[in-house]
């Protein structure tokens, strides 16, 4: 190449936004820093909401005793005028969340598996094509409608008949069930789609039938997935709000039957907030932090777990 | 070949019968489940139409909730203040949402603080995923409502200390029994005497100089004059014009903390979304880019983000929908509002949403609202409705926009 003439560039590179420059250098770093701050802000949220929980559920805990709160079987906190008459102990609000919590489970988990199984090993495509959204729309219903549909349709005509009160934990416990039966689908049948047809076929070649191979063969290939998905949903029907409040009642009782009111632990929450004569500093005020920072502790170990399993028991077909 | 070669298990065709009849019936098992999916839906629809259509109207639409008078009542500001509650959270949980995605997807650092970072922000965010709504509430309200106590004890209807944006005038009746507005100079004058002709403006604009006149002396007859004009001696006080943009500290219950918070909880869902669409994004096409030599930030511009734009897009407006049918936060950061009868008016306004007016509604005493409630749920979900078909049609197009490459 002789000294003389100029290199010409590439007519790509002749555009200004794709030329090397010093000024593009320049710009990307500053959008790199830009980009980190963002990405910061996600650490901000959690760090603040552990702070808060920590440091406000501190009020709380300072002034009354840690191990009536964790043994207590009596929870007043706003019924009766006088603070000393409260009584703090969570287990009325923990057994209300579990029992829905289970009921819950006990719906969404069996529909929702075996939902996964037929839409990943048997649906015909416009099975799929009808089935799939319907999933998506009522996994994107609105809490407060889930609610509303367990109070007007579920108890009275379902469950009254049956003898349970007008606001009773089964209730909220169907619709919790019905709000995380496309969640637990949804997850349960990529997984079951991420087992490589080769295992299908092998089983087939055994002489297996298709009961055979979904059930022995696919569901075991793909249980780590599948728990991870009820961890999930397990962790959502824990921290589900409106419908609690909505169909649950709002007494907190210490029993393990579902055919009367119960409250939850975000029930509790929500009642303090709605009732709006919560004065900050007041020993009611804090212990919506205290039981915030129990769900909290509750669904984070919920969560950690599903991720632990699906990372020690994954199994990688690549 | 013989028999002899090979051992074949023996098979017993009664056995293998069974397992085919057994294997057709979990078939059928199976369907019969998965359809329940549709039923508990086609229920769900049905009774909310049913009970909620008869009040659907025109006036439903644009009325104010009534607190006596389930059939005067009407969803409009709540409509409004859902919106505004939306827009707010879109603002702030996209570009958030996007460029954590892009620095998650596309810049993974090679240094091993920035690498430690990276892994942090992905764990991080996979966590934050599963947290209840609630607890966000209970971060809203700590973090925007009250700022945490810096800026002061939180007092219902106190006044703030700390406020931009606020324009106060005093307000003076004139001569031809009009008001008029005098800009204020010093907030701690709450009344003003006007003795001496003073700059005044109308409450629709336009300046002016104010004349004063003694009582009892002969009035201007001109009627622009007149609306110039005061007695001497008038009193004039002092009210806060609140312009939309209008801010303070704390935030208190308003419709900025509720958007933001909308955008806490929401900000996970677009970013987990962001990265599978830019992830969807063949390599092959970023290397053309690196490989004419342009920088990492430039490629990501110019090829990556056009690309990934219409999965990116889906993603956001699936997730606004999520914020526009929250009602946990909203109740923790604003409260039971329900009674409000217009729509906020600026940033640090108080404002009724849809899913807390159902919710309301739903709890009330007057089975009236019961029905109401039905009423309600229709509007918000054909709202969504309208949304997701945005998204799904977005999410078609790209496909048939991609294929054709």
């Amino acid at each position: 190449m002789s000294s003389g003439t100029p290199v010409e560039l590439p007519s790509a590179l002749r555009k200004r936004r794709m030329r090397p420059s010093a000024t593009s250098k320049r710009n990307q770093t500053f959008v790199v820093s830009l980009l980190t701050l963002c990405a910061t802000l996600s650490i901000a949220t959690t760090v603040g909401i552990v702070t808060i929980l920590l440091t406000e559920s501190f009020g709380f805990f300072s002034r009354i005793d840690l191990g009536d709160f964790l043994l207590g079987t009596e929870w007043t906190i706003g019924r009766s005028k006088n603070e000393a008459d409260y009584k703090y102990g969570i287990w009325p609000l923990l057994l209300g969340t579990l029992r829905i919590t289970l009921i819950a489970m006990a719906i969404a988990i069996p529909l929702g598996l075996t939902t996964a199984v037929y839409l990943s090993e048997y649906a015909p495509r416009w099975v799929r094509a009808i089935l799939k959204p319907v999933l998506e729309i009522l996994a994107g219903m609105p809490t407060v409608v889930l609610g509303y549909f367990a109070v007007v349709v579920i108890t009275p005509s379902l469950l009254e008949p049956l003898g349970f009160k007008p606001y009773n934990a089964m209730a909220a416990g169907i619709a919790v069930g019905i709000l995380c039966l496309p969640l637990v689908s949804s997850l349960a049948e990529d997984a079951l789609q991420a087992v490589p047809r080769g295992l299908r076929e092998a089983a087939y070649g055994l002489g297996g039938t298709r009961f055979d191979s979904v059930v022995k063969v696919v569901i075991p290939a793909a249980m780590s997935g599948i728990v991870s998905a009820f961890l999930l949903a397990f962790a959502r029907a824990i921290g589900e709000t409106m419908i609690v409040a909505l169909a649950a009642g709002s007494i907190p009782t210490f029993t393990v039957d579902p055919r009367g009111p119960s409250q939850t632990m975000t029930g509790f929450i929500v009642e303090v907030f709605q009732s709006e004569d919560v004065i900050p500093g007041t020993i009611a005020y804090y212990s919506i932090y205290a039981v915030a920072l129990t769900l909290f502790l509750l669904t984070f170990i919920t969560t950690l777990i599903g991720q632990f399993v699906r990372r020690r028991y994954r199994e990688a077909y690549e | 070949m013989s028999q002899g070669d090979y051992q074949v298990p023996a098979v017993d065709p009664r056995r293998a019968k069974n397992r085919h009849t057994i294997s057709a019936i979990f078939r059928v098992v199976c369907m019969l489940v998965a359809v329940q999916a549709v039923v508990i839906l086609i229920v769900l629809l049905t009774t909310v139409f049913v009970r909620g259509v008869d009040q659907l109207s025109w006036d439903f639409l644009t009325g104010v909730h009534r607190d006596d008078n389930p059939d005067g009542s009407g969803l409009w500001p709540a409509i409004i203040g859902s919106i505004v509650i939306c827009l707010i959270c879109g603002a702030a949980a996209l570009p958030i949402g996007i460029g954590t995605a892009i620095f998650l997807e596309e810049f993974k650092p090679r240094n091993k603080a920035l690498a430690v970072l990276h892994n942090l922000v992905q764990l991080n965010i996979t966590n934050l995923a599963g947290v209840p709504s609630i607890v966000y509430g209970i971060l809203g309200l700590t973090a925007f409502v009250y700022m945490f106590g810096l800026f002061g004890t939180y007092e219902a209807n106190k006044a703030a200390d700390l406020e931009f944006g606020a324009q106060r005038y005093y307000q003076v009746r004139t001569a031809a029994k009009t008001f008029v507005w005098i800009p204020v100079t010093d907030k701690t004058l709450r009344v003003l005497k006007i003795e001496e002709p003073i700059a005044a403006r109308y409450p629709d604009g336009g300046d002016f100089t104010l004349n004063v006149i003694d009582r009892g002396a002969t009035k201007p007859t001109d009627p622009t004059v007149l609306g110039q004009t005061v007695y001497r001696g008038s009193k004039a006080s002092i009210f806060a014009k609140h312009p939309w943009h209008y801010l303070r500290l704390p935030f208190h219950k308003s419709v900025l903390s509720a958007g933001l918070t909308l955008a806490l909880v929401v900000l996970p869902i677009v970013i987990i979304s962001s990265q599978e669409s830019i992830r969807a994004v063949p390599d092959t096409m970023r290397d053309a880019g690196l490989g004419l030599g342009c920088t990492r930030w430039q490629m990501v511009r110019t090829i990556v983000l056009p690309a990934s734009i219409p999965g990116i897009m889906t993603g956001a407006i699936l997730a606004m929908s999520r914020a526009v049918g929250e009602a946990a936060p909203l109740l923790a950061v604003m409260g039971g509002v329900v009674g409000k009868r217009n729509a906020p008016e600026n940033l640090m306004d108080n404002a009724a949403a849809m899913p807390i007016t159902i919710y309301n509604w739903a709890r009330d005493d007057n089975p009236g609202f019961w029905e109401l409630s039905a009423t309600a749920i229709i509007v918000l979900l054909c709202l969504l409705l309208t949304m997701n078909s945005i998204a799904i049609l977005l999410r078609y197009w790209a496909e048939k926009k991609f294929a054709s490459r």
